[in-house]
């Protein structure tokens, strides 16, 4: 376990050298996932700015809804993004390189890429959520700061969790990129607009079946204070690192059996 | 005919090819659709008939804006940015036709594949389960069609335009995800004009991205009629007048520039 994280570590501190060497395209790709971020909460700002709130739920809380996912979301995009390149890895066959090597397969995968985008994701969320926390004048407890990281970490896992699921079709199919779009289309959602405004099977679906509601609308109800603690659903606000274990577990028992599934395509 | 009937197998065939991406893109679809469609019925089901626009109308602008993507969505640029990076741009400029025609087939032929596999479809579930509404009258059909053809010929436009780019910068994978959600935005997908705070409507009613979702879909509820329908489909020839102007003056140089590369 000590000896996997070592080459971990090291695997991606060699990665992150090969991405910085190209400076401009680095640059580049920050202000654009800058700007995209800067679209996307100016729309739902003009939305909020005319209706005043969406059921219920004011701009600040909107951002925060928003960023919350974003944070969680930019620690994945980080070290996972490369997960939707799997299919490629399989069907020309160069995924036979991480069976040949002695270490594990999952580890040598997770550290052949990094993501310099994540790091313009986390300065959007970070500075979303410290101007949503003062414009909301929310006092957070001891518990409620402590478990904030959780749930950030959390979000990461699900995310994470439900691609590498995803990712894993290729095995069977040759092909994943779409499905893992579609988790992308539902997070999408997620991250935009409270759930409540859906429909009954939506939130069912974000809710049982692709839980990205606990990434970010669960505990932001907790953590902003919206949570009924009379209401039967109050415990959904606590469990997001419970649903992050479950989907990992789920993940890590996927990823095997797809594993022996593979079959060279003797690329 | 022969051509019509080797193009239309080879079309049949990178359909099958692509059967669960198409399905996949289809259900992304009708996700979208759903999803802006519950955002407005809440928003107008606490203020109704806000902006002079019903619930109905309003549902309808949101679905269409989604659905219409693969009406006027055309990617030139994808193919001359790996046609440019790999060098293989110099047998397209060998053929004996015009490049940016070339591009032109190109995307009507995909467009043509996007709208039957996938747009007509999107637009019969949307009928059938998200309330959209017919257009109010004849008038206003035709005249969203004619719009619509002129909302692909412009995004057409604008695509080239960016693919063209790809010769000074190489790469426009970065600037194409902000140039995507700038012609969401300005575009009025999502979010029609008439909702934006003034300086940023004064900005998005000259630009020519306007033209692309937010003159059809206005036209197709029922919001401009009349002497203001006839403006807008205007509105959209005289940009286009202007961005095939700036594409082939673009092109040319852009070509100029490729052949001292090499390729």
């Amino acid at each position: 376990m000590v000896e996997a994280l070592r080459l971990y570590v090291r695997l991606v501190r060699l990665s992150m050298q090969a991405r910085l060497q190209y400076r401009a395209d680095f640059i580049m790709g920050m202000l654009n996932i800058i700007a995209l971020n800067a679209i996307n909460l100016g729309l739902i700002g003009i939305i909020v700015y005319r209706f005043v709130d969406m059921n219920g739920w004011i701009v600040w809380e909107l951002f925060f809804l928003y960023c919350l996912w974003l944070l969680g979301h930019c620690l994945y995009s980080l070290f996972f993004w490369h997960f939707w390149e799997m299919e490629e890895y399989i069907i020309q066959g160069t995924f036979d390189q991480f069976l040949l090597r002695p270490a594990s397969p999952f580890v040598q995968f997770m550290g052949r890429e990094v993501q310099y985008i994540g790091f313009a994701d986390m300065s959007v969320a970070i500075a979303g959520l410290v101007l949503a926390y003062t414009n909301l004048h929310l006092h957070w407890s001891l518990a409620q700061w402590l478990f904030f990281p959780v749930i950030v970490i959390s979000g990461t896992l699900i995310e994470t969790a439900l691609t590498l699921m995803m990712a894993c079709i290729a095995f069977w199919t040759g092909r994943s990129s779409m499905a893992i779009n579609l988790v992308m289309e539902f997070n999408v959602l997620v991250q935009h607009y409270p759930i409540d405004i859906f429909g009954v099977w939506f939130r069912v679906l974000v809710t049982g079946i692709i839980p990205v509601a606990f990434m970010n609308y669960y505990p932001a109800l907790m953590l902003l204070g919206k949570l009924d603690p009379q209401s039967p659903t109050a415990w959904l606000g606590y469990i997001s690192p419970l649903v992050a274990l479950i989907l990992l577990v789920i993940a890590s028992v996927v990823w095997r059996f797809a594993l022996q599934r593979y079959s060279s395509s003797g690329g | 005919m022969k051509i019509f009937w080797s193009f239309a197998r080879s079309t049949f065939q990178f359909i099958a090819a692509y059967r669960f991406d198409f399905f996949m893109e289809f259900v992304l679809a009708v996700v979208r659709m759903y999803g802006i469609y519950w955002v407005w019925r809440i928003l107008y089901t606490q203020r109704p008939g806000a902006f002079g626009v019903s619930l109905e109308q309003m549902t309808t602008y949101g679905v269409m804006g989604m659905a219409l993507e693969m009406f006027i969505w055309s990617r030139p640029q994808w193919y001359m940015a790996t046609q440019i990076k790999s060098g293989a741009i110099d047998t397209d400029l060998m053929k004996p036709l015009d490049f940016h025609l070339y591009m032109l087939a190109r995307s009507i032929g995909e467009m043509f594949i996007g709208v039957g596999v996938l747009g007509l479809p999107a637009l019969i579930i949307a009928y059938i389960f998200l309330g959209v509404q017919f257009p109010p009258d004849l008038a206003a059909g035709l005249m969203f069609v004619v719009s619509l053809v002129l909302g692909f010929l412009l995004l057409f436009h604008l695509n080239f335009l960016l693919g063209s780019l790809a010769v000074v910068a190489m790469d426009i994978r970065h600037i194409s995800w902000a140039y995507f959600s700038v012609v969401r935005f300005l575009g009025g997908q999502i979010v029609p004009l008439w909702l934006f705070p003034p300086f940023v409507a004064a900005v998005a009613e000259v630009l020519p991205f306007k033209g692309t979702y937010f003159i059809p879909i206005s036209i197709y509820i029922g919001r401009l009629t009349g002497m203001e329908a006839i403006q807008g489909l205007g509105f959209q020839i005289v940009w286009l007048v202007v961005l095939v102007l700036l594409s082939r003056v673009l092109w040319s140089a852009a070509h100029r520039r490729l052949v001292i590369q090499g390729g």
